[in-house]
């Protein structure tokens, strides 16, 4: 169970990160006026201060609850949680798995487990979704439109 | 009546048969992705622009506008007929359509949501028409200057007018330009930004971004609601359809307040979600059957739909004729454009005629094309929803991780793509606002050129923003907006809590 304040403040921390990476990395690229304008670092320099401030004022208002809709505080419960980890987990493995074995066998592998393996639709149906998804791909993308998706180390591997 | 002479013009473009066509083509896509879940327009948009590299620019344009018409249309389908938004601009729309079409009458709230939804977009169509010659022709003697008031003043409405929470909005800007100003840098050349990842050197493309924030941030939010679809019947009776568009007169107050509130939040870029809400809240309070809200009123149905469209339609006022997308599908597009090799804003009018005359001419047809096919395909589309979440989710998946790597052929795109999901989620979840941030990563660059190019020729002074009395209104226009929540806040404080908690309720 995750409570909306720990919520608001993990986001709050998370953009605040990004501000400060923000401004750190275009110090770099020097900020303020030189003989040429404004420094290529000034602008982003600027908006990751803002956005430090601002993750600031934000992490202050989630840890005391003022946030919008407070009253609410319970964010995510156990059972949601398991949901979103249900969807989420599966893809970021499809992710990691798309340059070892390319966009047409991990997604197909991708739906079949996804169907199969929970056994939320029948083995068969499962199997005829997980070959029309790639095959569909390949046909609008490889050969109608010429767009090619990534083919992986596994069809470089067999020579293709 | 030259403008009217260039629309003729445009409609010779327009109602060619590829044409006619594409735009078929696009308003099925955009009423499929409109009626999926976890795919909206944005996406839908996102997804076709690589496709579109090798038209023409007009052909291109008109295939994606007629999307954004059909995902309007397709996501009022869902709300009215399983009360399930399948955007988020069709919240407000569940409120009345749902009651009404479970009380029996399914029909007569679609072709109300339809009927009114076209002469939303008929309204801002026509505004467009007029007014967007007018507003590039000013815009011509446009400085750097004016250019970067003109943005600022764009994202300040944000600020001031987005609804959600002020300073929420202002990271999610902020995030949005430094993700802009990631790659090299256009004026010094210099690379910003990269941490260290030397793939980021081409910087980070608002399709990325786009497919994550919108596609899997809404997936993994649909998947923790686990809403069910349990739909009413999806019967489309056609005599029922022509009674109830013959109705449609009897409430023109409530149409020309809901259109006129569409355009304003339109091109004031709020969009067309926050136009809905708001468009149904005032109808609420200045209907004479304002208390009847939410058990099936036709009202309630007028006022989100008109406004809905009317603010999406009229959206493309600012992109072409100033180059600023009042919305985030409009963002979308105009990114489109850039990639098309056109430079959104008021040059299109004079160096590509062909192209705005086309699209505008387009939008008249366009919208006729998809509420025919909207009526005539609500049993089928009604029918996909029965298709088990479970299925469609990875689908969705699949399709974002393609989209976002088909659009530089880069491996980083599709993992960059999932961290943009988990933000998308975490925004989502605690209201902070997303069109601003697809905004600013699309305008960034060009609202950052336009800051340092009147820096230069101010040579490093801010008075250059204060030089001339147009420039100087919208930045303290702008500056006002900044600043209007901060004053309400006092103004709350000030009028005591009991009745800010009043307020409250009545806002919500």
């Amino acid at each position: 169970m995750i409570s909306r304040r720990a919520l608001e403040i993990v986001t709050a921390a998370l953009t605040g990160i990004f501000g400060v990476a923000v401004v750190v990395s275009s110090i770099d690229n020097g900020i303020g006026w030189s003989s040429a304008g404004v420094d290529a670092g000034t602008f982003p320099f600027l908006t990751g201060t803002i956005v430090v401030l601002g993750s600031l004022y934000n992490l202050a208002q989630g840890a005391l609850g003022r946030s919008t809709l407070a009253s609410v505080t319970v964010a995510v419960t156990r059972s949601e949680l398991g949901r979103l980890a249900g969807l989420f987990v599966p893809a970021a493995i499809f992710v990691a798995a798309i340059p070892i074995l390319g966009m047409y066998v991990a997604s197909a592998g991708y739906v079949f487990a996804v169907l199969a393996l929970p056994k939320r639709q029948s083995v068969l149906h499962a199997i005829v979704i997980a070959v029309v998804t790639p095959v569909a791909l390949y046909v609008v993308f490889e050969r109608l439109f010429q767009v090619s998706l990534p083919h992986g180390a596994l069809a470089g591997a067999l020579g293709y | 009546m030259e403008n009217l002479e260039s629309l003729l013009h445009g409609f010779t473009i327009a109602v060619t048969v590829p044409h006619l066509a594409l735009m078929v083509v696009g308003v099925l896509l955009g009423i499929l992705v409109g009626v999926l879940p976890g795919l909206g327009a944005p996406n839908g948009v996102s997804l076709l622009l690589p496709l579109t590299f090798g038209m023409q620019p007009v052909s291109a344009i008109i295939l994606l506008s007629s999307m954004y018409w059909g995902a309007l249309f397709g996501g009022s389908v869902t709300s009215i007929l399983f009360n399930i938004p399948g955007e988020p601009s069709s919240v407000a729309t569940t409120f009345d359509g749902y009651p009404m079409a479970r009380d029996g009458r399914p029909t007569t709230a679609l072709a109300t949501a339809f009927g009114s939804a076209a002469f939303g977009a008929l309204v801002g169509v026509i505004l467009i028409t007029f007014l967007a010659s007018w507003v590039a022709q000013v815009a011509l003697a446009f400085g750097p200057a004016e250019y970067f008031a003109v943005y600022f003043l764009a994202f300040a409405s944000f600020v001031g007018m987005g609804g959600s929470a002020p300073i929420k909005t202002v990271v999610a800007l902020a995030i949005g330009f430094a993700i802009a100003a990631i790659g090299i840098d256009t004026v010094s050349g210099s690379v910003r930004l990269t941490m260290g990842v030397d793939e980021l050197v081409k910087g980070v493309s608002f399709v990325v971004a786009v497919m994550g924030l919108f596609g899997i941030g809404e997936l993994l939010i649909a998947v923790e609601e686990e809403f069910q679809a349990r739909a009413v019947s999806s019967k489309v009776e056609w005599r029922e359809v022509f009674r109830a568009l013959g109705q449609l007169p009897r409430h023109s107050v409530a149409l020309l307040r809901s259109a006129a509130i569409g355009c304003w939040m339109g091109i004031t870029p709020g969009g067309p979600t926050a136009a809905s809400f708001m468009s149904y809240g005032i109808a609420k309070r200045f209907s004479r059957n304002g208390h009847r809200f939410g058990t099936g009123e036709v009202e309630g149905i007028i006022a989100p739909e008109t406004a809905d469209h009317a603010a999406g339609t009229s959206a493309l006022l600012p992109m072409l004729s100033l180059g600023i997308p009042g919305s985030a599908t409009a963002a979308v597009m105009m990114g489109g454009l850039m990639i098309w090799g056109l430079n959104p804003g008021p040059m299109l009018f004079v160096d590509q005629k062909d192209f705005v005359w086309g699209l505008i001419a387009s939008m008249y047809v366009g919208n006729i094309v998809a509420v025919v096919l909207v009526l005539l395909t609500v049993p089928v589309f009604a029918a996909l929803m029965r298709i088990p979440f479970v299925v469609i989710a990875p689908l969705i998946v699949i399709i974002c991780a393609v989209g976002a790597y088909s659009v530089s052929n880069s491996y980083l795109d599709v993992v960059l793509m999932l961290g943009f999901g988990i933000v998308g989620y975490l925004f989502k979840k605690l209201y902070y606002p997303l069109a601003p941030l697809v905004l600013a990563i699309v305008i960034g660059d060009k609202a950052e050129d336009a800051f340092r190019q009147s820096m230069l020729m101010s040579k490093g002074s801010l008075g250059i923003f204060f030089e001339n009395r147009l420039v100087t209104s919208l930045v303290v226009a702008g500056m006002a907006l900044l600043l209007l929540p901060l004053a309400l806040q006092i103004l709350r404080l000030w009028r005591g809590p009991g009745e800010a908690a009043q307020e409250k309720a009545r806002i919500i």
